[in-house]
């Protein structure tokens, strides 16, 4: 069989493998909280459940058609369904997808990356299955130790330090890239501080402006071409 | 009712699911590792991309594991526990919680008013709330990836595409807006300009940053490419140790 013969035949075939494994996990995590109503003697009461989805829920279903048009073409097909199905985006799966993409040197959007990418995305939430699962078992002795209040500060500031060694990686090799967003947003926080709590939906202007200014570069070296 | 909702049978239906994942995960990562070497792909290069992504998501999983601890005193451990191993988001899960507690009528979201009938409301309205990005993926994730890899076929006739760099500049616009908040928090956390906010993260950032481009210097400078794989989960490591020293 040849290369290209095989890629369309595995693009297919991870359509659908992930289209049946998102809808069976989408039945079983909804169809849980009745089973488990069943076992407590209770089922979900729906009016609330409603009401409650009209408080919370419409934001959440925004922001989730935000993220799958915004992450969807940098993760991949496979990637793709994986990380849609195991959650935690912006704070893990997102930049360990990059990470990987730049260890492996693959560019957006070809077969090399596409496989980089699933790759990353099924070890990252194999990990995270794994932590939580050992976790879980070792609750009792484990709680102690990780609530306590000299590491609390270490936890609390996961994502700064994620942020911040990916900043440099990304930074150094497109600091004129960088600064406008990265200047914007700063004084944008500093003269609006409480859409500091609002920072994951400023990710789109952030990103916007700094897609604008790369196309310009692009399109000026393609002229200069 | 909190020995109810750690009892046995919330186990087994949580980790079932949880088990379902974890195989959806290993099969995905298998067909794709068969993949790249089938195509020809460095195989080293395969396997440093697992173990990369193995290192860099040991942190952050420990942190979600403090969020499944977090909730497992009002929830029980089960449902949170399947939460944030699936589709879960650490900072979504609390609040959705959060607020569904309020519809059914509980004052604060704590075992001690929780009842059979407000945990099954709860446990619906946090799976109800996150599921679109499934739903999106299954109806649409293969026409708008077609549609992208063809718009891409068509602007890279004749010169280098844009697609790649859009990527990169997208990720560059995320993280701009979280150093941005970090900067922003510490001048104008306690009122603008007061420069009396929280300046751990920043500190973080920068201690994270600094080791990170001496793994960078080494594995690039000094051909220490094996550092490449845990450079991140380090420079994490070392910007959580100065935030618990400071």
């Amino acid at each position: 069989m040849d290369r290209e013969t095989y890629l369309e035949k595995y693009d297919r075939s991870t359509h659908i493998l992930g289209r049946a494994a998102c809808a069976i996990t989408l039945v079983m995590l909804v169809g849980a909280p009745f089973l488990i109503g069943f076992i407590l003697g209770a089922l979900p009461d729906l009016s609330a459940a409603a009401k409650g989805f009209l408080s919370v829920g419409i934001i959440w279903t925004v922001s989730s058609v935000v993220e799958f048009l915004v992450y969807t073409p940098m993760l991949g097909a496979g990637g793709g369904y994986l990380a849609f199905i195991t959650g935690n985006l912006i704070n893990m799966k997102i930049p360990c997808a990059m990470n990987a993409r730049e260890i492996a040197g693959t560019q957006a959007g070809t077969p090399e990356n596409e496989i980089i990418s699933t790759l990353s995305i099924a070890a990252s939430s194999l990990t995270t299955i794994t932590v939580l699962a050992l976790g879980v078992l070792l609750l009792v002795p484990l709680q102690p130790v990780l609530q306590s209040e000299a590491l609390q500060p270490g936890f609390a500031n996961v994502v700064p330090a994620l942020f911040g060694a990916m900043a440099y990686q990304y930074f150094r090799r497109n600091i004129k890239l960088a600064l406008v967003p990265l200047s914007i947003m700063t004084v944008l926080f500093i003269l609006v501080p409480s859409l500091i709590s609002q920072t994951s939906l400023l990710i789109l202007p952030s990103g916007a402006i700094s897609i604008g200014l790369a196309y310009l570069s692009w399109k000026k070296k393609g002229a200069k071409a | 009712m909190i020995a109810q909702l750690n009892s046995i049978p919330l186990y087994l239906i949580c980790g079932i699911i949880v088990a379902f994942v974890a195989a959806v995960c290993v099969v995905f990562m298998v067909r794709a590792y068969k993949a790249g070497k089938a195509i020809g792909m460095d195989e080293a290069k395969l396997k440093r991309t697992l173990t990369s992504s193995v290192t860099f998501s040991i942190l952050p999983s420990v942190g979600i594991l403090l969020g499944v601890i977090a909730l497992s005193g009002s929830l029980g451990t089960p449902w949170p526990w399947l939460r944030l191993s699936v589709i879960g988001a650490l900072h979504y899960e609390t609040q959705v919680a959060q607020a569904a507690a309020e519809q059914v009528g509980l004052q604060t979201l704590s075992a001690a008013e929780m009842t059979p009938k407000a945990f099954a409301t709860i446990a619906l309205l946090m799976s109800v709330c996150i599921m679109w990005g499934m739903i999106l993926s299954i109806f649409f994730n293969k026409g708008y990836l077609k549609k992208l890899s063809g718009s891409r076929k068509e602007e890279n006739k004749g010169k280098p595409g844009f697609g790649d760099m859009a990527m990169t500049a997208m990720f560059i616009g995320l993280v701009s807006a979280y150093i941005g908040s970090y900067i922003g928090g510490f001048v104008s956390g306690e009122g603008v300009f007061t420069f009396k906010g929280d300046l751990t993260p920043v500190i973080v950032a920068c201690v994270s940053a600094l080791c990170m481009s001496g793994f960078i210097y080494l594995s690039e400078k000094k051909k220490m490419v094996w550092l490449e794989s845990f450079s991140i989960a380090l420079s994490m490591l070392a910007g959580m140790l100065a935030a618990i020293l400071l």
